[in-house]
């Protein structure tokens, strides 16, 4: 399960984008983990998320952060998304002195994930899983600009199509960039997109294409 | 997915929500003149209840029907919602390095091979995810199947990577091969995808797992480096956090 890793974007647009995830371990510590998978959340709400959620039940854009807490059981996934550095440095302090028990796992960008656990104290990463990027017949996939969109939902459930479709609903007036990227966020269950930096990619998108060349 | 040609009024809204992009095509109704519905191609949907989801429909006409063996591995690997019972997590994978800190999954010395067919946004049938099975399995580099993964599970013989004949003809979003094997055959490993990319009809990402060591380099970037190889500026991190810690090391408190 990989899906906060294939994010595409370079430096500059990956270095603010973290999703943190609260995992229990099947036959160590998942039976039992419900309430330290709740005080995990609690932790990370606290830090304020751009969006949060349990791919099972939803994301704080299409249900309440009360339904995620309440519907978290044994063996529950959860991850949160940050739109910025500084609250990972805080995030990770709280979680050094207050750690749920559960294994947490962080993606973003390597050398500014150092950084941050650097800053907090908790010394170098454990074990980390590298993207080798798409192969095949990559001909088929849309533009790097689209990818950068759509790849932050690993489940593909924010299709290409329908950030087409936001930027010409966002270059004709009929929604803001802010509604757009609302809208994606919703088909993204677990959480993970990140609509800080959807605003900003979706205005970028926005000036690379005419509307007639748009779904 | 289907879309009750009674209640369908073919407005489209529903059109740019699937991952799988324009897979619609529009019908007469045979019973109500002048009436239009969609039809969606079932060959390429892969049932993962997205368009459901986004309640685009303002008429309430699709749905998702209960599907039986074989065709419920598509919403098995492509809706997020259905947990594998054989995996014990949601969606398509394990939980492979997530928890490593606590198993002790992948040691010093191993390396995590993971490779999503059909990722990003493409869809693949598992006659490719067979290819790219079989061609790992027949590498000789030891290549070992996380068990717990759905696709392992949908194999008829774990030791080839033969899947299942009746599934073959199925897709889904994406569908994840997981394993593992030393170190030193990562080149290989990395040889004999580059080698599959060209057989299947589809994409995949390919996503490799290291241990990190207290001191030095992460042993799997001299190896990409060396085959010139591209690799994420961007990667999945565990903080070592999770309890009770696993043991890796002699001499670790």
């Amino acid at each position: 399960m990989t899906h906060s890793l294939h994010r595409r974007g370079d430096y500059d647009s990956l270095k603010e984008d973290f999703v943190v995830l609260g995992c229990p371990a099947t036959g160590v510590n998942k039976k039992g983990s419900a309430p330290k998978t709740q005080k995990f959340l609690s932790i990370c709400y606290k830090h304020g998320p751009i969006n949060l959620g349990d791919m099972k039940t939803g994301n704080i854009y299409n249900t309440t952060m009360d339904d995620i807490l309440a519907k978290v059981t044994d063996g529950t996934i959860v991850q949160c998304t940050f739109d910025n550095r500084e609250k990972i440095v805080s995030l990770l302090k709280d979680l050094k002195e207050n750690r749920p028990g559960i294994s947490i796992i962080i993606s973003g960008v390597t050398e500014v994930v150092q950084q941050c656990m650097d800053e907090a104290g908790l010394g170098r990463i454990h074990s980390l899983e590298y993207s080798l990027g798409a192969w095949g017949q990559i001909e088929k996939l849309p533009d790097f600009y689209i990818l950068e969109a759509t790849t932050m939902c690993g489940h593909a459930m924010i299709s290409a199509d329908l950030v087409r479709k936001m930027v010409r609903d966002v270059k004709r007036g009929r929604r803001t960039a802010e509604d757009a990227c609302l809208e994606m966020s919703r088909c993204c269950t677990c959480g993970n997109y990140n609509l800080t930096r959807g605003i900003k990619l979706l205005k970028k998108l926005t000036a690379h294409y005419m509307v007639h060349t748009l779904y | 997915m289907k879309a009750d040609s009674d209640k369908c009024i073919a407005c489209k809204r529903c059109f740019p929500y699937c991952p799988m992009g324009r897979i619609q095509s529009f019908k007469r109704h045979e019973k109500i003149h002048g009436r239009v519905y969609i039809e969606i191609d079932q060959e390429s949907c892969t049932d993962c209840g997205v368009c459901l989801r986004s309640n685009i429909c303002p008429v309430n006409a699709l749905f998702q029907q209960p599907e039986t063996w074989p065709r419920e591995v598509r919403g098995i690997l492509s809706n997020p919602l259905i947990e594998f019972k054989g995996s014990q997590v949601p969606g398509r994978g394990t939980e492979e390095m997530k928890t490593n800190d606590v198993k002790g999954s992948f040691l010093p010395g191993e390396v995590g091979v993971g490779v999503e067919l059909g990722r990003p946004g493409i869809g693949a049938y598992f006659r490719d995810v067979e290819k790219v099975a079989m061609a790992l399995l027949s590498a000789g580099i030891g290549y070992e199947l996380a068990m717990e993964n759905p696709v392992t599970h949908f194999m008829s013989d774990k030791s080839t990577g033969k899947l299942r004949d009746d599934v073959l003809g199925e897709k889904a979003t994406s569908a994840i091969i997981e394993g593992k094997c030393k170190l030193e055959q990562l080149p290989r490993a990395i040889e004999v995808l580059k080698k599959v990319a060209e057989e299947v009809d589809t994409v995949f990402t390919v996503e490799v797992i290291s241990k990190v060591p207290p001191e030095g380099d992460v042993p799997i970037v001299p190896v990409f480096e060396r085959l010139n190889v591209w690799y994420s500026i961007n990667s999945k991190n565990n903080l070592g956090l999770g309890e009770p810690r696993f043991k890796f090391y002699s001499d670790q408190p």
